[in-house]
Formats: structure tokens, C-alpha cells, sequence
């Protein structure tokens, strides 16, 4: 459910709020909640504009990367 | 909740790069302009969080390795990679006008703050030696010409940057606002109306002139993972402009639904903008089929459509099936540049950030790639028709950006060329335009229009809407080309007649919003049902492909009416 808001790092800023180009996220209790999880475009504004690095984006299951390693395992 | 009142001289609809742009150019006139933004202009559009690229002409450099003005409009016209896409339908002129200010518009984003130049050199820049200079120099790699002449660069924070500018220079810039008509009095427009998309608030802009530069039409086609925002440019673009400026009594230049494909990798498999193409993996990135072996040596490679083609092509039949991109051969020096193509490069730089979150690394893992299959049918999209001075067919309406059409241009200099050339001249016309006189009747009509999903109890939502449009849009796109075979000219009639009927139905249904987000979302859809609705009717008509003639629409009588264009060449090719 994408974006993840780690809650320790968190500081309550808002600017994730203020930046979310498709506006996910909501005004919550501490931290901002995700109000809209599906319509995320995983552009990382938020993750970028985080003051604190307190955001990481997690990937839907449908959007999951298809990847091999060949080299050193 | 009463309405709120603003008046301006210049209305700028849509704080992408070049909206941003447009403000900016106006506001050296003496001229009020607010600059009305769906999200937040620090971060919004396609290039919201970064562009990497550009293609520019840059006279002193590709004068004189004997690339001209002249080479650069027929390569986007008809022979460069991006010509075999547009199939001659552009308008030269226009297309020309963009080659001669590209360089001139990067020169304006330099004094913005934007980094276009470097003292380090790599061997796969072109025109310039490697090693380190003193004096800075322009990053070229090849795209879509037949001389390199796009600049990596650094433009992650581009629109940060861009909107620091416009409110230096007191640009009023309204984010969080969805505008959803345009207003006129005698055939001019005079204003528009919008909604705040987190109070709910009902605006009205009384404005002298107003410049659309809403982006290009993204939700009307399924993404490739089903994830509904899963797509290479922003979701919040959705024909609003497109949809206004029709109702406006604008022209709109129709690009038919084709035959397109011809075995590009355009993505990393279920990441869409995580770019397998040409520019963001340049200089290393090459394509592997599932043997190893090498199918395209690196993307950027001038290699000829139908040859890249045929190879694909090959594999396909032979089984050879996924393709990978593989940059485990690369040098680290190569690597390098590619992730920083990346960090600048919108989805790609959280595209790094989730790779190394999760373990993955260029260095070691080979990615697989959608393929964009050979003969597969694009779907048609529509444009803004302008004239090279942006002004569209209605009194006091420009237009710029990806929203234009018959440019060629390509993306970002589209946006940026035409979109400070649509603010220097609507700034013009608003210097000599009376004062507005808004029709009280039109603001009442949107007004109900527009609240009307807030009000609405057991309706479907938007997300239903959306997702039964993409689909009739499959079924469009298959009527048009025989079932997505390729097949061009076996157009079922009964076939898109049908979607046309769902389609209504589509529009009849009481959609339901709990909030003034889901408002926006709600009328966005209602915009790209009008789009789907205007590219079916337009399907359906014989004249829609004619070589050498653009197919245009226009609303007369709240009916669409087609036409035809006869296109102006000013070079063609033996």
C-alpha cells in the first residue's frame, strides 16, 4: 500500500500532504494517512520532499518488477 | 458554502512545464495572471518529479555539423523515428517555429536555475571531446533525429524551480483547483469556473484571456498491469482542456487510431516510466532476448525501424520469449550515468529508490521488458488545434503543450517553446481586451453540473466509470483494426456504433462522489468519456485517414461536426 510512512521518523510536517501530486494522503492523527492507496502514480514526490526520509514506496502486487540475477549471487 | 470571486487579466489552466511557463512569460507584461493547478505546481504534471531530456537545436553546434532547421522539420515529419510515427500530420510551420526557440528557451531555464551544462565529458556525448573543461558544455546523446541533438540534464527539481520563479514574479498560483469550463460572452472567452478538489468550493475566474495547458489525455486506454494509475504520464491529465475548449466552440485536430507498433521496449515489465527506452538507458542499456543474445545493441542504436522490427519479430516466432534489458555488461562509468539519467528522469528516480529498497541493481539483475507489440493499433487521441502564435480558433483561447496537436514537437519542447509563446501572446491580447462580462446563466448551469456527484446517493463510483471506459476503449480500438491484428482498414461500423451506445449509457449513469477528492476524480472521467465518445464518432467516419489532409472536430449547435484541413507542406521528402 504505497506510500509508507514510518512512523518514528515522521516528524507531522505535512509536507508529504502538501506535495502528493495525486493527493493520497490525508491529515491523520500523527502522521499523514493514506487515504487513497489505489491511486498512487509512484512518482515519489513525497519520498523525495521528505524532510525526514521517513516515506519508502512499496509496490502493489500487480506492478511488481520481473527481475533475474546473473551475476554474482 | 458561497462561491468564491477572482478576476485577473491572464488565466493559465494547468501548472505543468508549461503552464509554469506560460506564467512566467505573461507576467512580464503588465498584466495580473493567476495560474489555476489541479495538484501542486512545486511537483506537478509529467515532469513533476523530473525530466532528464530534451531535444534542442542548438544553431552554433548542429549548424555546423550540418544538421539545418530544414532536416530537423522533416525528421519529425516523416523519416525520423518520431516522423514514422506521425506520418506526416503535422504542421510545419509550427513545427519549425519550435526547432528555432529551443535553444533560446534552455538559455531561460539556465537563468531559472536549471543545470543544462557540465564540466565532465563522457565519450558517448557527441559533438565534444571526453575529459573535464573548464567552461561547461550541453550533455548530447541521440533520440528521435538524425543528428543527436537532445541534452541530458538535470531537471529533477525542474517545477520547483519554475514555480519559485512565477511567484517571484507574482504570479498568483492557485494548486488544488480543478478547472471545468471555460466561460464566453459572444464567441470570446471572458473566464472559466473550477472547484476547489479539497474544500468542495466553487470558483469563478474573470479573466480577459485564458491559456490551456492541461497535458495530453492519459486514462482513456487500459494500463498494462490494470493498476489504474500504472502509466507513463501523470493520471491527473484526462482531456480537461481538450473537453473545455470544445464546449468553447475550439477545433480539435483528431489523430486516427493506427497501426503503430514496431517492436519498441518502452518499459520495464509493470513499471510504467521506468524507462527500457532510448534516452534513460543511454549509453548502455541493450536488450537481450530469453538465449542471451543481443537483440538491440543499446537502445539509442540508429538502427532502422523494420530491421529492429524483424529481428523482434523473429524471436517472437521462434519463441524466444521475454526480453530483457541487461546492463550487467556495462561499465561502471556507464552505470553511473544511467542512474543518473534515472534520478532525474520522473518515476525513475523512486524507480532507484524501490530497486535498492528491495536488492535489485543494474550492475547484477537483467529486467524484463513489455513489449510493445509489432502491429499493435494505438488508440486515436485529440489536440487543441492552434495557430503558430497559440492562438485556437476561439477569440481570447490559447493553447500550448502536449495539449496542442498538429506540433510534433515531442513533449518537452512542446511544452516549453509553445508554452512561454502562448503566454507572451495571450499576455498581448489581454493589454487590448475589454473588461469580462461573464453570462450568470453558464456559471449557474457548470455550478449544478459540477456539484452534482456530491449530491448524488447510491451512485457508481468514478473508479467503476474509469475502468468500463478503458475497457469499450479496447473494443474501439479493436473495431477500428480488426480485432488488434494489425489489420487497418477492416473498421466494423456495427462494431464502434456499439461502443457508441455504451458509451452514452456510460454518461447516463449517476456517479457518486463522498468528497470533494473524489469530485475531481468524478469529473475527470466524465471529461474522458466526452474524449472517448468524440474519437469513436470520429472512427466512423470514412474521411478520418486521408494522406495529406488533418481530420478536425468542432461543436456547432451542441452537435460535432468533422472536417477536413488540407496540410501545408513546406518540405517534403523525394
Amino acid at each position: 500500500m504505497p506510500p509508507k510512512i514510518d512512523l518514528k521518523l515522521c516528524t507531522g510536517c505535512k509536507i508529504c500532504i502538501d506535495i502528493c501530486p495525486m493527493d493520497v494522503l490525508k491529515e491523520g492523527e500523527k502522521a499523514p494517512v493514506v487515504a487513497y492507496p489505489d491511486e498512487c502514480w509512484h512518482c515519489g514526490a513525497c519520498m523525495m520532499d521528505c524532510p525526514k526520509k521517513a516515506i519508502r514506496l512499496v509496490l502493489p502486487i500487480p506492478m511488481r518488477l520481473v527481475a533475474i540475477r546473473i551475476k554474482g549471487k | 458554502m458561497e462561491d468564491a470571486l477572482v478576476k485577473c487579466d491572464v488565466l493559465v489552466v494547468g501548472g505543468g512545464l508549461g503552464g509554469c511557463l506560460a506564467a512566467i512569460k505573461a507576467s512580464e507584461h503588465d498584466v495580473k495572471v493567476t495560474l489555476v493547478e489541479k495538484a501542486n505546481a512545486k511537483r506537478s504534471g509529467s515532469a513533476g518529479t523530473g525530466n532528464d531530456h530534451f531535444w534542442c537545436y542548438i544553431p552554433e553546434i548542429h549548424g555546423k555539423a550540418g544538421l539545418t532547421v530544414e532536416d530537423v522539420v522533416k525528421d519529425m515529419s516523416f523519416k525520423g523515428a518520431y516522423g514514422k510515427l506521425t506520418e506526416g500530420f503535422i504542421d510545419q510551420e509550427l513545427c519549425e517555429s519550435i526547432v528555432r526557440e529551443t535553444y533560446d528557451r534552455v538559455l531561460d531555464l539556465e537563468m531559472f536555475g536549471i543545470k543544462f551544462r557540465f564540466k565532465h565529458m563522457y565519450p558517448w556525448n557527441y559533438f565534444v571531446e571526453p575529459g573535464e573543461y573548464e567552461e561547461a558544455k550541453f550533455r548530447i546523446v541521440p533520440q528521435f533525429q538524425s543528428i543527436p541533438d537532445t541534452l541530458n540534464y538535470e531537471g529533477r527539481d525542474i517545477k520547483r524551480k519554475l514555480t519559485k520563479e512565477a511567484e517571484k514574479r507574482g504570479v498568483n498560483i492557485m494548486d488544488r483547483v480543478m478547472v471545468t469550463r471555460l466561460l464566453t460572452h459572444e464567441g470570446s472567452v471572458v473566464g472559466a469556473t473550477g472547484v476547489n478538489t479539497r474544500t468542495g468550493q466553487f470558483i469563478v475566474f474573470e479573466a480577459k484571456t485564458a491559456v490551456l495547458q492541461t497535458g495530453r489525455c492519459n486514462r482513456l486506454y487500459p494500463t498494462r498491469t490494470g493498476y489504474l494509475f500504472n502509466m507513463q504520464d501523470c493520471p491527473n491529465l484526462t482531456g480537461d482542456g481538450e473537453t473545455m475548449a470544445l464546449k468553447a466552440g475550439a477545433e480539435l485536430f483528431v489523430t486516427p487510431a493506427r497501426k503503430r507498433g514496431h517492436g519498441t521496449f518502452q518499459y520495464l515489465k509493470n513499471f510504467t516510466r521506468a524507462s527500457g527506452a532510448a534516452t534513460t538507458c543511454y549509453p548502455a542499456g541493450r536488450y537481450i532476448n530469453s538465449e542471451g543474445e543481443v537483440v538491440i545493441e543499446h537502445p539509442s542504436a540508429r538502427e532502422p525501424l523494420r530491421a529492429r522490427r524483424e529481428k523482434v519479430e523473429a524471436d517472437i516466432r521462434e519463441g524466444r520469449l521475454p526480453f530483457y534489458l541487461d546492463l550487467t555488461q556495462a561499465t561502471e562509468e556507464q552505470i553511473k550515468y544511467v542512474e543518473w539519467s534515472y534520478s532525474n528522469e520522473g518515476l525513475c528516480w523512486a524507480f532507484l529508490e524501490i530497486m535498492r529498497d528491495i536488492g535489485l541493481n543494474f550492475r547484477k539483475d537483467i529486467f524484463e521488458l513489455d513489449l510493445e507489440k509489432p502491429g499493435t493499433i494505438s488508440g486515436g487521441g485529440v489536440g487543441i488545434f492552434i495557430e503558430t502564435n497559440c492562438a485556437t480558433s476561439v477569440k481570447g483561447l490559447f493553447a500550448g503543450g502536449d495539449l496542442v496537436q498538429p506540433a510534433g514537437g515531442g513533449s518537452g519542447p512542446q511544452a516549453v517553446v509553445l508554452g512561454w509563446r502562448a503566454g507572451e501572446r495571450a499576455a498581448e491580447y489581454a493589454l487590448k481586451a475589454p473588461e469580462p462580462m461573464v453570462d450568470e446563466r453558464q456559471i449557474e448551469d457548470e455550478r449544478r453540473r459540477v456539484l452534482a456527484p456530491l449530491k448524488v446517493e447510491n451512485g457508481v463510483t468514478w473508479q467503476e466509470l474509469n475502468i468500463a471506459l478503458n475497457s469499450l476503449m479496447t473494443d474501439y480500438r479493436d473495431y477500428v483494426g480488426g480485432l488488434s491484428l494489425g489489420l487497418n482498414d477492416v473498421r466494423s461500423k456495427h462494431g464502434l456504433e456499439s461502443v457508441l451506445n455504451r458509451l452514452r449509457e456510460l454518461r447516463r449513469e449517476p456517479v457518486h462522489a463522498k468528497d470533494p477528492h473524489e469530485l475531481m476524480r468524478c469529473l475527470e472521467v466524465l471529461n474522458l468519456i466526452d474524449v472517448g465518445e468524440l474519437l469513436v464518432k470520429a472512427a466512423l467516419d470514412p474521411r478520418i485517414y486521408e494522406k495529406g489532409k488533418w481530420f478536425m472536430a468542432k461543436l456547432v449547435v451542441k452537435e460535432i461536426k468533422f472536417f477536413q484541413r488540407p496540410i501545408v507542406y513546406k518540405y517534403r521528402i523525394e
